[in-house]
């Protein structure tokens, strides 16, 4: 029987906590860069104009169908040979998780804006405003109601994604378990601890998540 | 300067990323057969009344729907041998990981189509005489599984995405075929674009598929969850 002891790893606490650190820098670098660039590549999407449509839509089905860690591993040893410069873990690790993202999220901001009623259109440019005017303050703030729970879901992603870092060398959660296990021959504690810190941030907002849906279908 | 792309050393090690390709088939396959099972019975445990069934489910669906996958593998893989005393290889890591994995989202997918089963139902199948499994498996599900199979060719397709984390424990999956592909001929930028492009193609390809499926479920009126 397996003598579990966790002293080695609450020894270790400081070095999880660089690995929180990393973990939350490129989670909060991934959500802002990701939900961001989705929204517009998610107008290109909805756009009825070729020029923005399908560049958006090669964008979307090619981050969508390819896997996150092919992605990262292809920006972090292929992309630096086209360029004259080299690119760090955390620069790589953040493009790739980010363009995924944004290709999700862009699918979630178009749903929700073609799921807003035409009328509220007619509306808006009958009181004379422009596209981008009726955009920016008739539908996308009731669409962005409507779509707070799949983006929320979507966050939730990027943290869980943050991990695929660690393929690369870059320093998070993930990466100082492997040193902590490697250095002490305590791998069933020290993953077990990342995977009960996961855990211990992400189920409550997992629960948000379930709250904003039911809260949705009572107001709708 | 210009690079210079030049794809003859990856077409040379063709072979190799077949057998890669092949492997990846081969994890999300099994994955997803003992997935489908495993989320199965959590689903039916976790509508189960008896606490003492739903209570454990719906614990191990929130842990692993909510830790992330790479962590859950490393943890099967370097963890658990230890603790168990047996050993493990990364196919079977793998599989086990994905396998429970996979339960977890499945077991969701199922317990929202039987409970979008309507009450009648039940009460049609009860009336007539049948027991709680009787009514499930031939009333319930059948019209219950219908509706679940766009949200099932989403997970499958998402399971498939996943497999390439065995590549950090070193199983001989297209990503990692890939990798040494790269290291071997220093061609990184061809390998990992031509891996990419096998990725997307196949992925493409499954998930034109479960499109043609849904449309020919909404003509027949059943595609009910989108």
């Amino acid at each position: 029987m397996h003598q579990w002891d966790f002293a080695s790893v609450l020894d270790n606490a400081d070095v999880f906590a660089v690995g929180a650190l990393g973990t939350l820098r490129i989670f909060a670098i991934c959500l802002v860069a990701g939900l961001s660039f989705g929204l517009v590549v998610g107008l290109g999407r909805y756009s009825q104009r070729r020029v923005f449509y399908w560049p958006a839509t090669a964008f979307v089905e090619f981050f969508r169908n390819t896997p996150v860690l092919v992605q990262i591993i292809w920006f972090y040893f292929a992309l630096p040979i086209l360029m004259p410069f080299s690119i760090s873990p955390l620069a790589a690790a953040s493009l790739g998780i980010s363009l995924n993202s944004a290709a999700f999220s862009a699918e979630i901001y178009r749903a929700g804006i073609q799921s807003i009623d035409r009328g509220q259109w007619d509306g808006a440019r009958a009181l004379g405003m422009s596209f981008l005017q009726a955009m920016r303050r008739i539908i996308l703030p009731q669409a962005l109601k409507r779509m707070t729970p799949a983006l929320t879901n979507r966050a939730i992603e990027i943290f869980k994604m943050s991990t695929l870092a660690s393929a690369i060398a870059y320093v998070e959660l993930l990466q100082q378990a492997k040193l902590i296990a490697s250095l002490n021959f305590n791998p069933i504690e020290a993953y077990t601890a990342v995977a009960v810190i996961f855990f211990v941030f992400l189920w409550p907002m997992v629960q948000l998540t379930y709250v904003l849906e039911r809260r949705l279908a009572r107001d709708e | 300067m210009a690079y210079q792309w030049d794809f003859t050393p990856v077409f040379a090690n063709s072979e190799l990323l077949a057998q890669g390709l092949l492997n990846t088939l081969k994890v999300t396959g099994a994955s997803l057969a003992c997935g489908l099972v495993l989320g199965l019975g959590f689903a039916l445990m976790r509508l189960s009344r008896h606490r003492l069934a739903s209570w454990p489910a719906g614990f191990v669906i929130e842990v692993f729907r909510t830790t992330p996958p790479l962590v859950q593998l490393f943890w099967f893989f370097f963890a658990l041998p230890l603790i168990a005393g047996i050993e493990m290889t990364p196919l079977l890591a793998a599989i086990v990981t994905f396998s429970i994995q996979s339960a977890a989202f499945f077991a969701e997918v199922f317990r929202a189509g039987i409970v979008s089963v309507e009450r009648g139902q039940w009460d049609g199948a009860r009336a007539i005489g049948m027991t709680n499994g009787q009514a499930l498996r031939r009333i319930v599900l059948p019209q219950a599984i219908k509706r679940m199979i766009p949200a099932f060719m989403e997970r499958a397709i998402e399971l498939m995405k996943t497999t390439t984390l065995v590549a950090t424990i070193a199983y001989a999956d297209l990503l990692f075929a890939a990798n040494e592909i790269a290291q071997k001929t220093f061609r990184p930028l061809e390998t990992f674009t031509v891996a990419a492009l096998i990725y997307f193609v196949v992925i493409t390809a499954i998930s034109l598929l479960a499109r043609q499926l849904e449309r020919r479920l909404a003509v027949s009126g059943e595609s009910t969850v989108h």
